[in-house]
């Protein structure tokens, strides 16, 4: 235990401050093209007409591609963990948000680059855009995505859904219904070093990508599969990133870079500008949450209802995997013994969201923890109380199944309340995690207890600015 | 025209409505200043010229030809740091460390101006310039340590790596 406690020097504290470290925009290959993207100027149309040859034939220019350069232009961020997948590296036929790359160019400066995007002769057929995920179930809510409204990939069903118990009973015994609606909205990252990758095609026909990403087997796999090539043929160099908070998690620049890099046989870069990261890049997900909560009047959440609907902008990337966070996560650090919890992905024509610190646990916390203080009000009782009379204990069992054997809800409950100097009465004061028994065993958790047994943490940690 | 960068006399060939950061890092390969934002939004690219801390991003080649410009590469090195690069290694005030030139380098004018011994003066004095791992806090802390000689630059430690095995957790293999 030498590390825990101690402190010590950052791994990279001195590079920092001596200007010496080196992300992707600082790698320096002669011969370096620039490249820049066409972007779909509509939330939602048809391109009824894409043609690049203009911007191919100016001189400077080394390469251009479209849909029709990429080996597998669909793929999934997630489909390795079987997610089958919904979009197009480059739009094909179809724009589904404003900013949607079409087509990106290879030239010899920034400006020549840009220059060449606006001698593509591209024409657009405007469709409804939907914006309003509550929208999205309308009969005559704009249809575009070839899956309908929702993500339909859940199993058997087309939606994340959790049933333990019997909520309608729940309900029946319930002294009132606590209801309440959330909607946290959409954020983008904002780091100060933009997306960023640095294609360069080698003598010996591989491929070296120089990338901001905050996932570099991720990404490899991505590019790999657009380019359908074994992964022995590309080699990517990552491992300092200018700001992730989740944004990076996409491959945002690498798959198009290395399609120019082969065609042009060029070292590309694409760095984008501010306004591309702001208005381009992925932003976390804006979520309609409902919760629904049977309580009795002394403060003992019986059963818990929640509707969750994540807008996932126009393409699923990882959000499927954000809904199931929130399946995981709605009874928050409480245990609630019966429960009906659906959750879909509904797309809009916004820009895709992705990943954003604590992905899907954020906004769903936000809402059950403000609902806490919700139920609180309307029983009028201390918001700190209920939390610790509810509050999962040893052998308690989440609504996923989970057993818990050391949640640390009581002791944190405390500690906040002792921080932001709340009294609490000398029995809660008195708390711990420890099983739920005899007095303090309401009949309603009775059968949440299971057995003690082991546990296996599994965990994965990436660094992007956190000094490990 | 010409400009004296970190002490070296530079004849420069971009055109003149060029800024002094794509000067710097296109056409001297200097990367210490970063394109965070190119709209002077964010400092990333601040670097002193004739002392004076500047956004490199807006700063057209033609409106300060000879001038003299110090970038992070002109202070110290990692085994001879200046004072306020020790303060931001010794108080953490890198994460990712993308801003921390422009930070290190409004910083540095500041301190050598003699200000910055106040937590409002360094407010006030880097309020153009955007963090967004930190928080703040502990750059604020690094410059006031600095401005008030509270940093020894020999006595900061430079990892070198692992000097011996360690067990981070007990019983594990590692």
């Amino acid at each position: 235990m030498k590390a825990v406690g101690a402190r010590l020097p950052r791994y990279d504290g001195i590079g920092h401050v001596t200007g010496r470290t080196r992300y992707v925009d600082d790698v320096r290959i002669p011969g370096t093209l620039w490249v820049k993207a066409l972007r779909s100027p509509h939330p939602h149309a048809a391109i009824a007409t894409l043609d690049a040859a203009p911007a191919e034939a100016i001189r400077g220019v080394h390469a251009v591609v479209t849909a029709a350069d990429v080996p597998k232009n669909v793929y999934g961020h997630l489909e390795a963990l079987g997610v089958p997948a919904d979009e197009p590296l480059l739009a094909d036929g179809e724009a589904r948000w404003k900013g949607q790359p079409i087509a990106a160019v290879a030239a010899e400066s920034e400006a020549l680059a840009q220059a060449a995007v606006d001698a593509i002769d591209v024409r657009f057929e405007e469709r409804p855009a939907l914006f309003d995920i509550r929208k999205a179930f309308d009969d005559d809510a704009p249809s575009i995505h070839q899956w309908g409204p929702v993500y339909p990939h859940y199993g058997p069903y087309d939606h994340r859904r959790v049933r333990k118990g019997d909520l309608d009973r729940a309900l029946d015994q319930a002294d009132a219904i606590v209801e309440g609606v959330y909607r946290p909205q959409a954020i983008e990252h904002c780091p100060l070093e933009t997306q960023t990758s640095l294609a360069v095609p080698e003598p010996d026909g591989r491929l070296t990508i120089y990338s901001c990403t905050q996932a570099m087997y991720f990404s490899l796999g991505v590019v790999a599969a657009h380019l359908e090539w074994p992964l022995n043929r590309i080699k990517l160099v990552g491992g300092t990133v200018g700001g992730g908070f989740g944004g990076k998690v996409d491959t945002a620049t690498e798959t198009i870079n290395a399609l120019l890099a082969i065609k042009s046989q060029r070292p590309v870069k694409w760095r984008f500008t501010r306004e591309e990261e702001m208005l381009c890049s992925s932003t976390r997900a804006p979520w309609h949450m409902e919760i629904a909560d049977a309580v009795t009047s002394d403060g003992w959440i019986l059963g818990r209802r929640m509707l969750t609907i994540h807008d996932a902008g126009a393409y699923a990337r990882f959000s499927p995997y954000g809904v199931t966070k929130h399946a995981f996560h709605h009874t928050g650090a409480y245990t609630i013994p019966n429960l009906h919890f659906d959750g879909f992905v509904v797309f809009t024509n916004r820009v895709p969201t992705t990943a954003m610190r604590g992905f899907g646990v954020t906004s769903v916390s936000l809402a059950v923890e403000t609902h806490m203080n919700r139920v609180a009000d309307v029983l009028g009782l201390d918001p700190f109380a209920i939390r610790l009379r509810n509050a999962n204990r040893v052998g308690d069992t989440t609504g996923n199944r989970v057993v818990m054997h050391d949640p640390s809800t009581v002791a944190v409950t405390l500690a906040a309340a002792e921080r932001v100097g709340h009294e609490l009465g000398a029995q809660e004061r008195a708390m711990t995690n420890e099983r739920r028994a005899g007095d303090l065993l309401p009949a309603h958790l009775v059968e949440q207890q299971a057995p003690e047994g082991e546990h296996v943490v599994v965990h994965g940690v990436s660094g992007n600015g956190g000094g490990a | 025209m010409q400009l004296t960068v970190n002490g070296t006399a530079r004849q420069v060939a971009s055109p003149p409505l060029a800024s002094l950061l794509h000067v710097l890092r296109e056409e001297l390969a200097i990367t210490s200043p970063k394109a965070g934002c190119q709209q002077g939004g964010c400092g990333a690219c601040t670097v002193l010229v004739d002392g004076e801390p500047r956004r490199a991003c807006l700063l057209p080649l033609a409106a300060i030809d000879g001038a003299e410009v110090t970038t992070v590469e002109g202070l110290g090195t990692p085994t001879h740091l200046a004072p306020v690069q020790a303060a931001f290694d010794r108080h953490y005030a890198a994460q990712c460390g993308f801003c921390t030139s422009g930070f290190v380098m409004a910083s540095t004018a500041l301190v050598e101006g003699g200000g910055g011994k106040t937590r409002e003066e360094v407010i006030e004095a880097l309020s153009g310039h955007i963090c967004r791992c930190t928080g703040y806090a502990k750059i604020v802390a690094a410059v006031t340590a600095a401005a008030r000689g509270d940093v020894d630059p020999a006595a900061v430690e430079v990892d070198e790596g692992p000097q011996q095995e360690a067990t981070l957790i007990p019983g594990s293999p590692a």
